[in-house]
């Protein structure tokens, strides 16, 4: 580890006329971070050397709480993973145990989900262009788009209930039904919504302060960088891959509902900027064509308790990226494994990427352009404090060091 | 075409925002509207519930209790007569209950100020007999 | 000599310029609350206006941390220092009528140096504070002073020299006729700018930057250190535009009417309008900017700022000899 910060060093040596070095902690309790995390910036004057991460501070071990809970409990679990895109975990979710069983998810229902899914892609993505300006210190966008996002959460509350966990989702269907009469108030609430996009667009196109903060940040990233680091979602777009589950892979309704892929090229935090506004656009053209052309039909198709055995896996495109469930079953009530892969670990390693060579000034429009979702990714992370060593362990390994710890004076490694 | 940089993008919008309404409310001191789906506190009607426990087994995050009243007759056999209590504060507000009670016994009112420095006042024992 | 020690204490000495510090908080809550669609303060006094002062109070009440590495005699005697500054400086500013308390001949090098003044105390304090987010922040602090300096200070000349003077009340004499600002625009704009650098409001809020450094030279304050350090901000407020009108906009100069009024109210009055005025400009100019880098406004400062006002005061200078500015 110490090599590389030297060889870091020596190459930002002709940056810099600054000697000092300086460490700063950024988290895991920070006004700039929303769930905690922390990263260890080595600073010279303020140009950054290295960001070393360390990970695992609001680990909540969902993954072994699935293997005790039957199986539509889970739906309520993994839907709390996280407030901001919590109806396509529990969509992803419940895409993996349906491919278990032998039922199809009727029409109407596929259609509803994805009238949601856009919905809250639309909530997100206004809550994050908002962050940005916040954190960039730009306070009054940061309230004038919450105040339009309360236009999303609306229609939101009135169609399922609730405003962040929304529980519409079921096995092989949705569990409410849209509301009568509410197609053409969604369709004027979803033109307005584009104007106020495009208005944002221009504010962030035009506004000089704005783009000196934004404008080619990060923009030495290439494709290959983004490649080779397995970036998903908008991280991968904004640089030009025409990566997108709905387009790749489609689900739900994504095949029959007019879509169309957004992609920039330019590579800096603006491009991410207008890509996430455009997104918001194509987001609301698709929820008006899905609200006036919903098919008739049942939503919801009643299946057993007990899921047949077998394993499946699913991807959907969450706000942030490409959510990715596994699931595997025994024939029982429970599920025997689940796992989960949510998009901000593979974009994390990114964001440390771009930030090499940036100044501290940076950090927070940086590590919020990538959208992190901290509480979503969190996993175990072994490190040793004293000697500065952190290391990974496999499931085996791990498993082996339990029975040491638990059980000491057991002689077979069973 | 490039777009034409400035300094103050936002002033118009800005200005016009301040001579229209605000969109805040003064919260406590003005109640706010709520749509009819809201799910707030859960409610129960006594006279309709008959103990038959379906909410008991569904409920995701165990608030519902099931407790023992007694036996009574049906014909010539014995069958347990019992009736839930809710503890409240750890409902997760998902509606399961009051989609599977066939009986229609609850609902979900409008309320969401819960909040209370008495962690009992959140057990809701409706449902027992007096 | 006792009714002048009384003025200076408290009007329009050191407890009016307090209660207009409180005054321009409240507005600067609620013209950018409403400017976002919020509502601002409304709870403490009528319409939220004792909300300052409340918030003053309670940070007089509460405990103060001092970090175990930090210098603990600078950290807590040198916040008294910094408030004294703009308080003696404001001693300096004609509002009542066009003679100030203390004014004397030299009496705009005495404000230049406790601008400078302040600064120092404002690094000093930073660098006692000893952790990493204040080590950041008074790097970022000296280097923006050393950028703002030059440009405020020229300014500052440019304006003495429309008026042929070196002390407040005699540039504020000096503008009976004309304006300052119609004889040096650029000056004036210049001294905006330059002023929102010193007195840290957006876009060059960067060494308190509250979500990258957590606060800035700010950070390590608590208690009654941080209650008078937020109040010395904005005292500095007030005397920033204070200066702004005395030098530039005719101070408490105006069209004098003769139905009985007193003639120090009708001053007063349009003291108050005038730093209120100039007190919006710079609201609607923080609200609607973010906060730039520091080699980003380095650069502003000596690239653009700096060679705009001696081009004024070259300007300045042809209208003299051309004969167009008389001396009073």
């Amino acid at each position: 580890m110490s090599d590389d910060v030297d060889k870091r060093r020596e190459e930002s040596a002709g940056l810099m006329e600054y000697s000092a070095e300086n460490l700063v902690p950024f988290g895991p309790i920070h006004p700039s971070l929303k769930e905690p995390e922390y990263f260890k910036i080595i600073l010279e004057g303020e140009r950054i050397v290295d960001v070393i991460p360390r990970i695992g501070y609001v680990h909540r071990g969902l993954e072994k709480a699935a293997e005790m809970r039957p199986w539509i409990q889970n739906m309520y679990m993994f839907e709390r993973t996280c407030g901001i895109c919590s109806f396509v975990h529990s969509l992803c979710y419940g895409q993996a145990v349906e491919g278990l069983t032998i039922f199809q998810v009727p029409k109407r229902a596929e259609y509803i989900r994805l009238i949601i899914c856009e919905m809250e892609r639309i909530h997100s993505h206004l809550l994050w262009v908002g962050l940005m300006g916040h954190w960039a210190g730009f306070d009054t966008l940061f309230m004038w788009v919450w105040q339009d996002r309360e236009v999303v959460l609306d229609l939101v509350e009135a169609i399922s209930g609730n405003r962040v966990h929304k529980s519409m989702n079921a096995f092989c269907g949705v569990r409410r039904d849209m509301p009568q009469g509410m197609e053409k108030h969604i369709v004027e609430r979803m033109k307005f919504m584009t104007d106020r996009a495009r208005y944002y667009r221009e504010i962030i196109d035009t506004e000089e302060t704005m783009l000196e903060r934004t404008q080619k940040v990060g923009a030495h990233v290439t494709q290959d960088t983004v490649e080779k680091l397995c970036a998903v979602g908008p991280m991968a777009r904004y640089v030009g891959l025409r990566q997108d589950v709905r387009l790749n892979n489609p689900y739900a309704a994504y095949g029959e509902v007019p879509f169309e892929i957004v992609t920039r090229t330019e590579g800096d935090v603006q491009a991410l900027l207008r890509l996430r506004l455009d997104e918001i656009i194509a987001s609301a053209n698709m929820i008006s064509y899905a609200v006036e052309n919903l098919p008739d039909g049942p939503i919801k198709v009643k299946i057993p308790p007990v899921i047949p055995a077998g394993e499946h896996s699913s991807r959907c495109e969450a706000p942030r990226g490409e959510i990715f469930y596994y699931v595997k079953s025994t024939g029982g009530r429970t599920p025997d494994r689940v796992k989960s892969r949510q998009p901000t670990l593979a974009n994390l390693p990114l964001a440390l990427e771009i930030l090499k060579g940036q100044t501290l000034a940076d950090v927070p429009v940086v590590l919020t352009a990538i959208d992190p979702c901290f509480g979503c990714m969190d996993r175990m992370s072994f490190l040793d404090t004293e000697q500065n060593k952190q290391w990974t362990w496999s499931g085996e390994q791990l498993r082996q060091y339990g029975i040491k710890h638990y059980f000491p004076d057991r002689k077979d490694k069973a | 075409m490039l777009p034409h940089r400035k300094v103050g993008a936002a002033i118009p919008e800005m200005f016009r925002v301040m001579l229209e309404k605000p969109t805040t409310e003064a919260y406590p001191y003005k109640k706010i509207d709520l749509p009819d789906r809201f799910r707030g506190k859960l409610d129960i009607d006594p006279e309709k519930c008959t103990g038959c426990s379906v909410c008991a087994l569904v409920c995701p995050a165990s608030v519902i209790t099931m407790i023992d009243l007694g036996k009574r007759k049906v014909g010539d056999r014995e069958l347990p007569v019992k009736r839930p209590i809710f503890e409240l504060a750890s409902c997760i507000f998902c509606g399961e209950c009051v989609d599977n009670c066939a009986f229609k016994a609850l609902e979900m009112s409008k309320q969401f100020e819960l909040a209370t420095p008495d962690r009992d006042s959140l057990t809701m024992k409706k449902a027992l007999p007096k | 000599m006792i009714p002048e020690v009384l003025e200076a204490i408290i009007f329009p000495g050191a407890l009016y310029t307090i209660g207009m510090g409180f005054l321009f908080d409240w507005l600067d809550r609620k013209t950018s609350a409403r400017m976002q669609g919020r509502i601002g303060p409304m709870i403490a006094g009528p319409y939220g206006t004792l909300q300052p002062l409340a918030d003053f109070i309670k940070l007089l009440f509460k405990e103060e941390i001092i970090p175990s590495h930090a210098d603990k005699l600078v950290f807590l005697f040198a916040p008294a220092l910094f408030f004294m500054a703009p308080i003696l400086s404001m001693l300096f500013i004609p509002i009542i009528s066009p003679t100030s308390i203390a004014g004397f001949q030299f009496d705009i090098l005495a404000i230049l140096f406790l601008l400078g003044f302040s600064a120092f105390v404002v690094s000093i304090l930073s660098f006692s504070s000893a952790s990493s987010f204040t080590t950041v922040a008074t790097g970022r602090l000296v280097l923006q002073y050393v950028s703002y300096e030059i440009p405020l200070v020229l300014s500052i000349i440019a304006a003495a020299l429309c008026s042929r003077s070196l002390s407040v009340e005699g540039v504020v004499g000096a503008q009976t006729k004309i304006w300052n600002v119609f004889l040096a625009p650029i000056a004036f704009c210049v001294f905006i700018v330059a002023m929102m650098a010193e007195l840290e409001k957006a876009p060059f809020d960067i060494p308190s930057a509250k979500t990258e450094i957590v606060g800035g030279w700010l950070t390590e304050f608590s208690g009654r250190a941080l209650a008078f350090l937020k109040l010395t901000k904005e005292v500095s407020y007030v005397f920033g535009c204070a200066l702004a009108v005395s030098l530039f906009l005719g101070g408490p100069l105006g069209p004098i009417l003769s139905f009985g009024v007193p003639v120090s109210i009708l001053y007063f009055i349009y003291f108050t309008i005038k730093i209120l005025a100039v007190g919006f400009v710079i609201f609607v100019l923080k609200t609607s900017l973010t906060r730039i880098k520091i080699g980003q406004a380095t650069q502003l400062f000596w690239k653009i700022l700096t060679p705009l006002s001696l081009c004024q005061i070259l300007l300045i200078l042809i209208l003299i000899q051309g004969g167009l500015i008389v001396a009073t």
